[in-house]
């Protein structure tokens, strides 16, 4: 199994002043799979996943991508980061820029593809999510669900070995959240590894392989949907009451 | 600390005054080039009694005469700082002045007359007791009322002092006697007292310690004096004073009107090449000033905010705050005067250069605050969508984080350029001929304060509003993504 595993978090550890968010966790992520990180309102998962890409500097603990060290002082991050996407609750799109521009400005930027390249690469995606007329607009002029799977697919445009979601469907209005879930379920069903951070308890039973319950910064049960929900654990059963 | 700066500070100094050594067959006369008929602007050209003397004794002497002009307050501090080697500007010789420099001899008696209105009740100098006096700054008229009466009103230039006197906001102006003499006869509402206030020599006046310029000045002065070149030079210009004396009362006399004043402001002698030679000077200084003020501005503006968000580049961020404290705490003329004066004090540059540093080095306080807050008002969001996508800080910064941010600020920097544009209207103060400045010279050849000011100041409000709307056009075409 092990030669499988992707991105792995080993005893990681995440304060901020007193508090400690992430406390001690590990975690493998293996290829091709679709993992859900499940837990109640700060238990530290948004966090956790924000540690795996760096965006929050670990405060001990060790992040491994394919084996190597990525939180090490003296390492580059950008080249790892182009590996692994985020995509974030509040989309995060390049206002200034049109949709077209905010897929192709990071791989032409860091040179994983020619203008051209890029430009034929997006207009693929674009059609594919049926948005292929909004290519010229500004993040402006899009509905939420547009936005955040326009934000979904410039991820994708660097061809990321893991897709990391950081509560993708939580801001938007709950006619548009089904479009956004259409597409993750796809990139999950085209082997995409991905980890997701939701408060969306049926749609990650439904798609996830695995998932993860966190709470107080800790990881408390992994394992099948089945095994979350049928769990003897009286806080996921909490959990569950609350949002079942 | 303190001390640390204070040799860092003097050993800077004096390490542009070992390489300021005298430029070799070069005599360098400072003046203050509005004072006819001694030392006035003709064209291009500064000429006046002290200029011709000085270009003979030039010539005798086989040296080249390079003549800078500047404010008559500063000319003292500008031959004990090296800038100049003599000072040539109708000096009268004081006790007190004494003191900071040396004199030559004598080479001219001069006298401080009263001008008042045809009506007034003074009649002579006794009568300026507790009376409004006017008089041109740092001029013996200055020292000697200031000494026998009150602090008197003291204008950069004669002209402001009479136009002052005309509108009633002064009871006398006390001035040198040619000045006066062409002032009264052109303001038939003036006259000129005929008992002088006081008497009073002119001298030239140069650094203390240096002999063997003394005695070169001295020797010639005597050889012009005995010759008679000193009294063919005053000659000449005293024809020229009756001659200007009749010109400007045979003015004054016709009807007037603004057809007339705007021909003698403007279009005689080609007077409005004053106005566009210094809008060209006011143009080239605001426009460098603008874009080095910007590129500094980025620079601390960037470094701040990335201290503000990540905690990074302290010490660099303490700079820069040192840097923004000194320049937003400290008025722009002064910061001027000293980059003029302390900081290139020994070495010859062009002025226009002094001011564009000056100017872009002030703005820069300005733009960085103006943008690091554009900075800070960007989501934070965007760096990390930026980062997450493996762009390297920078990267992000200048793709994604900084287009946003200008265009959230462009309101407040097209402001800053505003008033930059309007602040480069103290460039008098170090002499260098700008749009104002220029104003100034046709107001000191006119005698006339109230046209050349206005027409200076509509210059600046068009460039103003033109800008305005130029900028008003940038902020809708940048406003289409939204």
């Amino acid at each position: 199994m092990s030669d499988m595993v992707i991105l792995e978090a080993r005893n990681l550890v995440k304060d901020f002043s007193a508090l400690r968010a992430v406390n001690d966790v590990s975690f493998a992520l293996n290829k091709g799979e679709t993992v859900f990180i499940i837990g109640p309102s700060g238990s530290g998962k948004s966090t956790f996943l924000r540690c795996l890409n760096m965006l929050e500097v670990p405060t001990a603990g060790k992040i491994l991508f394919h084996g190597k060290e990525v939180n090490h002082c003296s390492r580059n991050i950008n080249p790892y980061r182009a590996k692994v996407g985020m995509v974030f609750q509040h989309f995060n799109l390049f206002p200034h820029l049109t949709v077209l521009e905010n897929i192709t400005l990071a791989p032409v930027e860091s040179g994983l593809l020619t203008r051209s390249q890029a430009r034929e690469e997006a207009y693929g995606w674009l059609k594919r999510i049926g948005l292929e007329s909004k290519a010229e607009a500004y993040p402006m002029q899009l509905s939420g669900g547009q936005k955040q799977r326009i934000a979904i697919v410039r991820a994708c445009a660097m061809h990321p070995e893991v897709l990391l979601f950081d509560e993708p469907t939580s801001a938007l209005d709950p006619e548009m959240v089904g479009e956004v879930q259409l597409l993750m379920r796809e990139l999950a069903d085209g082997g995409m590894t991905m980890a997701v951070v939701t408060h969306e308890i049926g749609f990650a039973t439904e798609i996830a392989d695995r998932m993860v319950f966190m709470d107080h910064g800790q990881i408390v049960v992994s394992g099948t949907p089945e095994e979350l929900i049928n769990s003897d654990n009286v806080r996921i059963k909490e959990f569950f009451d609350k949002v079942i | 600390m303190r001390k640390i700066l204070q040799i860092i500070f003097f050993a800077f100094l004096s390490f542009f005054y070992v390489f300021a050594a005298d430029g070799a067959g070069e005599l360098r006369m400072v003046t203050a080039a509005n004072f006819p008929p001694y030392e006035f602007y003709s064209g291009k050209e500064i000429v006046g009694i002290d200029a011709d003397i000085m270009r003979e004794i030039a010539a005798r002497n086989g040296l080249k005469l390079i003549i800078e002009d500047m404010k008559f307050d500063s000319i003292i501090a500008a031959v004990q700082s090296g800038k100049g080697d003599v000072a040539a500007s109708a000096i009268t010789v004081t006790p007190d002045r004494r003191q900071m420099v040396d004199f030559t001899v004598a080479y001219v008696s001069a006298r401080q007359m009263i001008i008042v209105p045809v009506d007034s009740l003074i009649k002579n100098g006794k009568d300026l007791k507790g009376k409004r006096i006017g008089v041109q700054h740092g001029t013996t008229g200055d020292t000697y009322v200031t000494e026998n009466f009150h602090d008197p009103q003291r204008f950069d230039d004669g002209s402001m002092a009479v136009a002052a006197l005309l509108r009633g906001k002064l009871d006398a102006v006390v001035l040198d006697n040619e000045p006066a003499m062409v002032h009264s006869a052109g303001n038939p509402e003036l006259k000129m007292l005929e008992e002088p206030l006081t008497f009073e020599e002119y001298a030239f006046a140069i650094a203390k310690n240096r002999e063997p310029l003394l005695k070169m000045l001295n020797d010639s002065l005597n050889e012009m004096m005995q010759d008679g070149t000193i009294n063919e030079i005053r000659k000449k210009y005293a024809e020229k004073i009756e001659e200007t004396v009749a010109e400007t009362a045979a003015e004054n006399s016709g009807d007037g009107g603004w057809k007339s004043e705007w021909h003698t402001n403007f279009i005689k002698n080609d007077r409005w090449r004053y106005l566009w030679d210094g809008f060209l000077v006011t143009m080239q200084v605001s426009v460098a000033a603008v874009i080095l003020g910007v590129a500094i501005g980025f620079f601390v503006a960037i470094i701040r905010s990335t201290a503000d968000l990540n905690g990074n580049w302290k010490i660099a961020d303490y700079f820069c705050r040192v840097y923004l404290t000194v320049i937003r705490g400290t008025p722009v003329v002064l910061q001027l005067l000293i980059i003029y004066f302390v900081v290139f004090g020994a070495v010859d540059v062009s002025k226009v250069l002094v001011a564009i540093i000056a100017f872009g080095i002030n703005s820069g306080a300005y733009v960085a605050e103006i943008i690091r807050s554009g900075i800070m008002s960007i989501d934070r969001g965007q760096m990390e969508a930026g980062r997450s996508l493996g762009l390297s800080y920078c990267r992000t910064m200048i793709l994604i984080v900084l287009p946003q941010a200008l265009k959230n600020v462009l309101p407040a920097l097209g402001n800053e350029f505003i008033v930059l544009l309007k602040e480069t209207s103290v460039c008098g103060f170090i002499a260098l001929q700008d749009l104002t400045k220029g104003g100034d010279v046709i107001r000191s050849q006119t005698y006339n304060a109230f046209l050349p000011l206005i027409v200076v100041a509509m210059v600046y409000l068009l460039l103003v509003i033109i800008f305005s709307k130029l900028l008003e056009k940038l902020e809708k075409r940048l406003k289409r993504n939204e």
